[in-house]
């Protein structure tokens, strides 16, 4: 399940990714060398077969990146704008996830996304994590998953 | 420039409809974040944002209806799409009313707006033309 979820995100962001932001060249590793401050965390609450929250780590740099290509315009400090458009490309992505694991007859939902800080501390039964680097910024994702009773 | 090259779907009736509706989107943000204070661009905010809520949901009628007249078997699915923006559109709008005209809640739906429509046009419209190109009804056959 973990391989299959972290499979999911990865291909999700990068369709996502060359879709919205005609960025192609994405590459995952592994989180350890992920070391941004300034960053904005977006939670997707995940309900259904499985049970658990996505956080979507922007940072700073990456987000204003994106929302740059996406308007045609010049954004230099996140607002209320950037942080809205954010949350919506971590909602299409995980939305696409949920297509494509709901084809292993996994029925979820996902609700709407919050901005929330990073507690590291929680333990679930399913954690995994992934680096995604592109050439306009990384982007890390916290998968934490626990299957319904 | 808000609309790109590659949203082009190569259906001449919808890719005309996107180009239009992405200017009316970017008219809408321009005065969004333009530099001057919010409550000087309170008015022209209104009648833009009045003038786009028209044409999106003009543009969603009509391109529900070509996805009619060609069959295209994802219809049902795309037209909640559809009526669940169109309900979130009304809602803001409502909010924003009853605020005062906020700005946040305005840059917040800008944003969100922003995202969303790149999506459907790129991802979720690009469904309708490539059945359409399949079933070699691509043209302006409405």
């Amino acid at each position: 399940m973990k391989d299959k979820l972290y499979k999911a995100f990865v291909d999700a962001t990068q369709n996502v990714f060359k879709l919205m932001l005609n960025v192609s060249e994405i590459s995952a590793h592994p989180t350890e060398n992920f070391n941004c401050e300034d960053e904005i965390d977006i939670a997707i609450g995940i309900v259904g077969d499985l049970h658990g929250e996505v956080i979507f780590r922007f940072p700073v740099e990456t987000s204003l990146n994106m929302v740059n290509i996406m308007s045609g315009m010049q954004f230099e400090t996140v607002d209320a704008f950037v942080t809205s458009a954010i949350s919506e490309i971590a909602n299409i992505i995980s939305g696409n996830v949920l297509t494509a694991i709901s084809e292993n007859n996994m029925k979820c939902d996902i609700l709407p996304p919050v901005q929330c800080k990073l507690d590291k501390d929680k333990k679930n039964e399913t954690e995994t994590s992934c680096c995604i680097s592109t050439t306009i910024g990384e982007i890390c994702l916290e998968i934490r998953m626990n299957r319904a009773s | 420039m808000l609309w790109k090259d590659n949203y082009e779907l190569g259906v001449p009736h919808i890719d005309e409809q996107h180009k239009e509706l992405f200017r009316r989107v970017e008219s809408f943000l321009k005065v969004l974040r333009s530099k001057d204070c919010w409550y000087e661009k309170i008015a022209k905010i209104n009648e833009t944002l009045e003038f786009m809520k028209r044409y999106v949901v003009e543009h969603f009628r009509d391109e529900e209806e070509y996805q009619r007249s060609i069959n295209y078997p994802g219809y049902e699915a795309h037209k909640q799409i559809h009526n669940d923006m169109v309900k979130y559109v009304i809602e803001v709008s409502k909010q924003y009313e009853q605020s005062n005209n906020n700005e946040q809640l305005m840059q917040e739906f800008g944003g969100r707006l922003l995202a969303w429509l790149i999506n459907h046009v790129a991802a979720e419209d690009q469904r309708i033309a490539d059945y359409a190109i399949k079933k070699g009804m691509s043209g302006n056959e409405r």
